[in-house]
This record gives structure tokens, sequence and C-alpha cells, in this order.
């Protein structure tokens, strides 16, 4: 009786733990955040060539507009992760910083998906995702404890 | 004259044929993250393919027997239905795959929904193979897929310091699971089971015998040996341009961006053109696969020579794997990571696969004078070793990087 009231409470805090992991509650580590940041930075290298294309006449619109959703909507995706996560106190700033770039991406790709043969707007989203990778890359730099 | 022609025709078909989705992005993803180093991984590949599809060639040629004919009679009924289990599930997973790759690539050249997309590139499908010939859709999509040649002339373009290019074919070894991953997921890509399951039916369907050895042979060592520049070609320019950016290609259309850049639109167009022939041509391979092995192991008629009147159950069947493909691609799950799990799990089945082919092509009172030499012996069997190898590795890397995510 004592045994099988025993196993039922392994059991229960067994499948708590499965819960919590497949939910991904849990405080956002700083390894976990350097991951998400450092997806959107690839993001924004990928946006600023599909965007160079967009600039230089050197892609085709269907190609860059189905591009700029797909990539937009995985930075929605990681932004939407981003907010939702509960960051440690120690990486809040950065947590923040993060959604705010995902945010300025998905933008930015919603642009690009708007106007996938409009030279000028390419070249103008060129240099912004450019800009973002930076801000990207900087806020990597600081969680990995390498910014100056 | 006529068989220098022939010779031509089978080889330019493998060299266009080799590459498939798998292919496409694993060896992206590998220079994305690793640059240079996995191209030795790649020419291992190649190499094994190479092997053992002259082998099973052979065995088709010499004996009229394809691989699941082989398998059967090998492995006897109990491990023989194992085996085609294993393969039906990996090929399923395949045709999804390029099926879901196949629309990917048509959204991309026309845009609109992608749902779309994957009931036009099915009906595409089944309306190529019931107009064309087999000789026909071989050589369709195998000259269409050298359109992929545009990547060679990227990576010529982008100049790379190829001194660096060349230390990465000199195998390098990491305690990093993920480059372990990418070991197995680049070798397995170029040695997916349905490749041998097709070219050694296909050997039968194009009634192949012991004169066509040497075409064969051919066929395997230069065509899979060309075609495996294409795939370094494809590690080359994507561990020039997206290594140093950090990019992570995760999406299909990112494969072709580094020929935009050097070629702009034209090039742009050559790039998933040739994507599109590569695909396309693996979902009719690895479908047919699928149904070759159903309909050998049950002792159906089956053939594409044969027809729909005189195979039925086998022209059903291949329709039947086409419509789950289709189901599955549907069903939301991402195509590139259907890819990533059928080309893992390929690696399991590969010893299955493999091992019929190596005792069966090795055997005298079965192949004659046409049994392996001692070069085909030794390279089937260390390679032999390297798949059980594989195989053991192949799942856990998986589960330990969450599938390639690191």
């Amino acid at each position: 009786m004592r045994s099988g009231r025993l196993g039922r409470r392994v059991a229960a805090a067994a499948l708590a733990a499965v819960l919590l992991a497949i939910s991904g509650c849990g405080d956002l580590s700083r390894d976990e955040l350097n991951r998400g940041v450092e997806s959107l930075s690839a993001l924004a290298a990928q946006g600023e060539l599909v965007a160079s294309g967009v600039a230089r006449d050197a892609t085709k619109s269907t190609y860059a507009r189905v591009m700029a959703k797909t990539l937009g909507g995985e930075a929605e995706h990681e932004a939407e992760k981003l907010a939702d996560a509960e960051p440690s106190p120690e990486v809040r700033a950065e947590r923040h910083a993060a959604v705010r770039i995902a945010g300025e991406l998905a933008e930015l790709f919603s642009q690009l998906q708007t106007f996938p043969g409009d030279e000028r707007h390419g070249a103008l989203v060129e240099k912004h995702m450019g800009e973002v990778k930076e801000q990207a890359d900087a806020v990597v730099a600081r969680l990995t404890g390498e910014a100056p | 004259m006529r068989t220098i022609f022939k010779i031509a025709l089978g080889i330019i078909a493998a060299i266009g044929g080799f590459l498939d989705i798998g292919d496409l992005v694993f060896n992206t993803q590998a220079g994305a993250l690793y640059r240079y180093d996995l191209l030795w991984a790649v020419v291992l590949g190649t190499i094994g393919i190479a092997v053992y599809a002259e082998m099973s060639g052979r065995v088709a040629a010499v004996s009229n027997r394809p691989v699941f004919d082989a398998i059967r009679m090998r492995m006897g009924f109990g491990l023989g239905l194992v085996a085609l289990v294993a393969s039906t599930f990996v090929n399923v997973l395949t045709v999804a795959a390029e099926l879901g790759g196949l629309a990917i690539i048509l959204q991309l050249l026309f845009d609109g929904p992608f749902s779309l997309f994957v009931v036009i590139a099915l009906l595409s499908v089944v309306v190529i193979v019931a107009l064309l010939p087999f000789g026909g859709i071989e050589r369709l999509f195998g000259y269409g897929g050298l359109l992929m040649l545009v990547f060679v002339a990227t990576a010529i373009d982008q100049s790379p310091d190829w001194g660096e290019v060349a230390q990465g074919f000199v195998p390098s070894f990491s305690n990093s699971t993920l480059y372990l991953y990418f070991v197995v997921g680049v070798f397995a890509a170029a040695l997916m089971p349905y490749e041998v399951h097709f070219y050694s039916s296909g050997a039968i369907e194009e009634g192949w015998d012991e004169k066509s050895l040497k075409e064969n042979r051919l066929n395997a060592v230069i065509g899979y040996g060309l075609g495996g520049i294409l795939a370094c070609a494809l590690v080359v320019v994507s561990g020039f341009l997206f290594h140093p950016l950090g990019v992570q290609p995760n999406d299909l259309g990112t494969v072709a961006l580094p020929v935009q850049g050097a070629f702009g639109e034209t090039g742009l167009l050559l790039a998933l053109a040739g994507m599109l022939f590569c695909v396309g041509g693996a979902t009719i391979d690895s479908s047919f696969a699928a149904s070759y092995n159903l309909a050998q192991f049950l002792g159906w008629e089956w053939g594409r020579y044969r027809g729909p009147r005189k195979a039925p159950r086998f022209t059903f069947s291949w329709l039947v794997f086409l419509f789950l493909a289709m189901l599955i691609v549907l069903s939301g799950i991402n195509p590139v990571e259907i890819t990533e799990y059928s080309v893992v799990f390929s690696v399991v089945a590969l010893p299955l696969t493999y091992l019929p082919i190596l005792l069966i092509g090795g055997d005298p009172s079965f192949m004659g004078e046409h049994a392996n030499g001692r070069i085909s012996a030794t390279l089937g069997w260390v390679y032999f070793g390297v798949i059980v190898i594989l195989a053991l590795a192949a799942i856990p890397l998986l589960l330990m990087t969450n599938g390639g995510g690191g």
C-alpha cells in the first residue's frame, strides 16, 4: 500500500519533470539566450544577402519574397520564444535587447516581402540588416564575455 | 560508337542524378558550420556509393537479380522482412522529403501556397512517369541535374584559398558531437539505400547483361565520381560565403544564395532549376525504390517497362507510397527536418542493404568469373565496417545534438 503511494508520487514527479522539459519552462539561461541571439545574427546575415540581390536587381522577386517570408517567420518565432521565456536575472537586459532585435528583423523581412522587386527598398533593408546583425553580434559578445 | 554514346549518356545521367535533397541540405550545412573541414567525408561517401552501386549493378547484370531479390535469398524471409520494413520506412520518409523539397523549389520559382505546390509536384511526377519510358525519365532528370554545375562555376568564381580547400580532403576528427553528427550525415547522404535499390532494379529495367559490365563500371566510377564533385562544390561555396557570416542554412532556398551572389538572377535560376531536376529525379528514384523492394520481396511482377497492366500491384504500391509521402509533407513538418531524419535513419538501415550485396557479389558460385575481385572485396568490407560503426552511432548522435541543432 505504502509502496504503491510512493510509486505514484515518483511517477507524478517524473511526469512533472517531463512536462516542464517539454513546455520549456524554467529560467532562460545565458547559453540558451546566446544560442537564440546567434540564430538572430544568422537570420540577419541571410536577410542581408537576400536584400543585396534585390538592391542589385540580381534576384528573382518570387525567390526574394518567399525567402523573406520564411526567414521572417523564423525571426518572429524566435522573438516569441525569447519573449515568453523567463530570463535569469543576470541576462535580463540582454534578453530585452534580443527581443527588440528579433522584432526589428521580423519588420525588415516584412518590408522585403512586400517590396521584393524594389531596388531602393532592397538597399535600405540590406543596410539595416547589417546594422541589426552588428547589434546581435554585440549581444553575443556581451553574453560570452568577449565584449571589450 | 553507339556503345560509347550509350556509356556517355549513362555517365551524364549518373552525374546529374547523384544529388538529392539530403546532399543539398547536409553538404550546405556542413560547409556553413565547418567550412571545408568535411570535404573528406563527402569523398568517403562518394567512393562508398560508387563501390556498392558497381557491385549491385554487376550482380543485377550477371544474375538478373536486383538488390531485394538478393536480400531475401541471402537473409531468408524473417530477416528479409526486417530489411523490407526498415527500408520502406526510410524510403517513404525520403520520398516525403524529396516531394516537400520539390514543392519548396516550385514555391521559390513561382510563389504561392506550399500545399498547392505539393499537389502540383505529385501530379507532375505521376504524369512524367506515365508519359516517359524508363530511359527517358533517367535522362530528363540526369541532364537537367547537370545545371548544378553552376555551383562548381560559383566555387571557381569565389576564388577561395585552394590550399585551405585541399586541406579539407584530409580526414580530421573532433570531440564535438555536432561535428561527428555531420560526418555521419554527409556520409549517409551520399549512400542513401534507395540509390542502390534503384540502380540495380534500373539495370534490369534497361535489360543489362554481362555485356553491360563495362558500362556499369564507368557509370558507377566516373558518374558518381563527378557527382561527388558537385557535392564538394556545395560544401565549398557554402563554406566560403556562409561560414564567416555565421549563416545557419536551415532552408532549402538558402542553398542557392551563393550562386545568386556570384551570377545574379541568371545564376539563381540555373541553381534553382538544377535543384528542381535533382530533387525531382530523387523523388522518382526513391518512390520507385520503395515499390521495387516491396514487389521483389513479395514476388510480384514489377518494372516500369512492364507497364501498369502487366505490373498492377507494383504500379498501385508506387502510387500509394507517393500518396503517403504527400500526407507526411502536408502534415506541416518542415521538409528539411524530414530530410535530416530520413538521412540519419537510413544509416541504421544501411547494413541490411549492403551486406547481402557484398555477400552475393563475392560469391563465385553465383557470380562466376564476375565475382568481386581483390579491390572490390577489400573496399566493400572496409566500407561495410564503416557503415556498421556509423549505424551504431547515428541515433545517439541525432539525440545528443538535438537533430543537428547543437
